[in-house]
C-alpha cells in the first residue's frame, strides 16, 4: 500500500516554498555550529538537574512533597553525599547559569531551522512522520523546561502547576527526545562542519552543484536577500546575550564585589551589614507571631528518649563554628560563618548512637515546613543546629531561635525557626 | 530488512530509537498524571510553548526587523541589529524581573523591594547601542580613507 502523498514539487504558496525564506545567514553549517554548542551544553544542564533531584533526597521522610517516587523515571544517580560543602552550590549554580546562557543559543538554533517546520511534503514516509513527532517533543520539552525554569528563578509563578514535578518529568521528555535526536542528526552535523566553506562571513547557497547535491535538504535560501549582517555578527550578538546572562548566574553564586554582576536578576540580593546576606523567606512572610520565638520557645528532640531544651540550654552545649553555604535551587548561594550545636551531639543526647536520619520541623507549616536529612548529613560534624551567624544571634529572617545548616544540601532543607528534631535510626 | 526500509523509510535502528523516546515521554506523562489537576495546565504550557515560539514570537521579531532595522541604510544595519538582538534577548529572558512581574513575591521572600531593573536594562541597552555606534563611526572613518 502506498501512502497518498501530495505532490512534492507543488508546495502551496507561502512558507512551504523554499524561496519564501530569504535570510542569507541560514545554512546547515550555521545550524551545525549552534547544534554543537547545545550538544555539549544541554547534557550538562540535564545532568545537573537530575543531580538536584538527588540532592533533595526525595526518598527520605516528606522530602518528595507528595510525589510518588517509585516510577520508572524516578531514578537517582547516587545517594547525595554530605560534602564537599560547596557541592550543591556548584551543581545547581551550573544548572541555572548554563541554562540561562544557553537559551539565546536555543532560540538562534530554532530560528536557523524554522524553514524545516514548513517542509514540503509535510510527511514523506512513516519514518519521517515519527521523526517529526519526536522533533515536536524535543522542541516542546526544551522550551517548556527553559521557560518554567527561567520564570521560577525570577519569582514569577505564572503557572498553576507544581513546579518541581512539572520540571522534573518535563526533563525526561527532553532527555528521551534529545537521546534520539543526537544519533539521528550526528552524521548531518559532522558533514556540515566538514564543509569548510566560508561559514562566518559567507552567505547564500553553497556555490558548487556538487556541494548542493551533497546537501539536498540544505537550509540555505535558494533566493537569498543581500547580506546586511554577517554570520559572525549574528554569532557575536547571540554570544553577547549569552555572556551577559552567564554573568547574572555567576554573580548570584559569588560573594563580594562579583555579586553585583547579577544586576538584572532578583535572586540573592544582599542588604548591608554582617546579617544582610540573602534570605528567601522572611520572618514577615512566615506569618509567625513573635511570642512563639520568645523566652517560652523550647526545642523538642526526639530519639530513643525525648528532650526539651531552652535556647540557654542549647547555648550551654559545646558550640562549633563552620563556614557553610546556603545554596538554593534557584541557583544562588551565599557562604557565612555559622555557630551552633552539632546535630550528632543532639542525637547522642537523645540516645541515638548508630546511623540516623533527622527530620527538622519548623514552627512555620508551609511547603518546606519540615525536611529530612540523610544519615550521612547527620553524621557530618559540620551539620549544625545553628544559633548564631557571623558572631551575632540569628536574625528572625534567618531562623531565630535556631536553624539547621548542613554542607551541600539544598537551602530549603536548612529548616528555619526549628521547633522539633526527630532522629530515626536507619540501617545503612 | 530492505522491505522494512522501503515501507518505513529508514532502518530498524531509526524506528527503535524513536519508539524508545516515545516510551520515555509516555512515562513522563504518567509522572505528571500524579497530579491530575496539574496535568491539563502542564500540557497547555507544553503545546503553547511550541506554538507561541514558532507561530507568534519568531514571525513577530522577523516582521519587526523587516519594518524597522531592514529599512536603514544597508551598511548601518549590522550595527543596529547586533545590539538590538542582545537587548531583545535579555528582555525576553528577564522580562518578569525587568517589568516587575515578580515584585510582590520577591518582597515577601527577600524583604527587599524590587525596583530599578527597567532602568538598568535601559542603561545596558543604551551602552550596547553606543558601543555599536562607535564601531560604526570607526568603520566609516576607515572607509573614507
Amino acid at each position: 500500500m502506498r501512502l497518498p502523498l501530495p505532490d512534492p514539487n507543488k508546495p502551496p504558496p507561502g512558507p512551504f516554498r523554499p524561496e519564501f525564506w530569504r535570510s542569507p545567514l541560514r545554512s546547515s553549517q550555521l545550524t551545525a555550529m549552534l547544534g554543537l554548542v547545545l550538544l555539549v551544553g544541554l547534557p550538562v544542564v540535564a545532568i545537573t538537574g537530575l543531580l538536584s533531584n538527588d540532592a533533595y533526597q526525595p526518598g527520605l521522610g516528606g522530602n518528595a512533597l507528595g510525589r510518588q517516587i517509585n516510577g520508572p523515571l524516578d531514578v537517582y544517580l547516587f545517594g547525595w553525599p554530605s560534602g564537599p560543602r560547596w557541592l550543591y552550590a556548584l551543581t545547581q549554580g551550573a544548572h541555572v547559569t548554563l541554562g540561562l546562557a544557553l537559551f539565546p543559543v536555543v532560540l538562534a538554533k530554532l530560528w536557523s531551522v524554522i524553514p524545516r517546520l514548513f517542509e514540503w511534503p509535510p510527511i514523506r514516509s512513516p519514518a519521517h512522520a515519527l521523526e517529526r513527532l519526536s522533533l515536536a517533543l524535543l522542541v516542546g520539552s526544551t522550551l517548556f523546561e527553559f521557560v518554567t525554569g527561567i520564570l521560577n528563578i525570577q519569582y514569577w509563578y505564572a503557572f498553576k502547576f507544581d513546579f518541581p514535578q512539572a520540571h522534573y518529568y518535563g526533563a525526561w521528555v527532553f532527555i528521551g527526545a534529545l537521546a534520539a535526536h543526537i544519533p539521528l542528526k550526528l552524521p548531518t552535523l559532522q558533514r556540515s562542519l566538514r564543509v569548510r566553506r566560508e561559514v562566518l562571513e559567507g552567505a547564500g547557497p553553497l556555490a558548487s552543484p556538487t556541494a548542493q547535491r551533497a546537501d539536498p535538504h540544505s537550509l540555505s535560501s535558494p533566493r537569498p536577500a543581500a547580506v546586511t549582517l554577517s554570520r559572525r555578527g549574528l554569532l557575536t550578538a547571540v554570544a553577547g546575550a549569552s555572556g551577559i546572562l552567564l554573568l547574572q548566574g555567576v554573580g548570584q553564586s559569588a560573594g563580594g564585589w562579583a555579586r553585583s554582576l547579577a544586576f538584572l536578576l532578583p535572586r540573592g540580593r544582599t542588604r548591608p551589614g554582617p546579617l544582610g546576606f540573602p534570605v528567601n523567606k522572611t520572618w514577615v512572610s512566615s506569618g509567625l507571631r513573635r511570642v512563639l520565638v520568645g523566652d517560652r520557645w523550647r526545642l523538642t528532640v526526639r530519639g530513643d528518649r525525648t528532650l526539651v531544651l531552652s535556647r540557654q540550654q542549647l547555648l550551654a552545649l559545646p558550640q562549633h563554628t563552620y563556614e557553610l553555604p546556603i545554596a538554593c535551587v534557584e541557583g544562588w548561594s551565599t557562604t557565612q560563618r555559622w555557630t551552633g550545636v552539632r546535630v550528632s551531639d543532639l542525637a547522642a543526647l537523645a540516645g541515638v548512637a548508630g546511623p540516623a536520619i533527622l527530620t527538622s520541623v519548623s514552627l512555620e507549616t508551609g511547603t518546606y515546613g519540615q525536611a529530612t536529612l540523610g544519615h550521612q548529613q547527620v553524621a557530618n560534624p559540620q551539620t549544625l543546629l545553628a544559633l548564631e551567624v557571623n558572631g551575632h544571634d540569628l536574625p528572625l529572617d534567618h531562623g531565630y531561635p535556631a536553624r539547621i545548616i548542613s554542607p551541600a544540601v539544598p537551602g530549603v532543607h536548612c529548616t528555619k525557626w526549628v521547633s522539633e528534631l526527630r532522629f530515626e535510626a536507619v540501617r545503612t | 530488512m530492505s522491505r522494512i526500509r522501503a515501507r518505513y523509510g529508514a532502518g530498524p535502528g531509526h524506528l527503535l530509537l524513536l519508539l524508545a523516546s516515545f516510551v520515555i515521554a509516555g512515562a513522563a506523562i504518567v509522572g505528571w498524571f500524579q497530579r491530575p489537576n496539574d496535568l491539563e495546565s502542564v500540557l497547555v504550557w507544553f503545546v503553547a510553548a511550541v506554538l507561541l515560539h514558532d507561530l507568534v514570537l519568531l514571525p513577530l521579531y522577523s516582521l519587526l526587523d523587516r519594518l524597522t532595522i531592514s529599512r536603514l541604510p544597508p551598511r548601518s544595519i549590522a550595527y543596529v541589529r547586533v545590539p538590538a538582538i542582545v537587548s531583545g534577548l535579555l528582555l525576553l529572558v528577564l522580562f518578569p524581573t525587568i517589568l516587575g512581574f515578580g515584585a510582590h513575591a520577591e518582597l515577601r521572600a527577600s524583604g527587599i523591594p524590587e525596583h530599578g531593573y527597567l532602568l538598568r536594562w535601559l542603561v545596558l541597552s543604551g551602552v550596547l547601542f553606543a558601543i555599536s555606534g562607535l564601531a560604526y563611526a570607526l568603520a566609516r572613518a576607515r572607509r573614507a580613507h
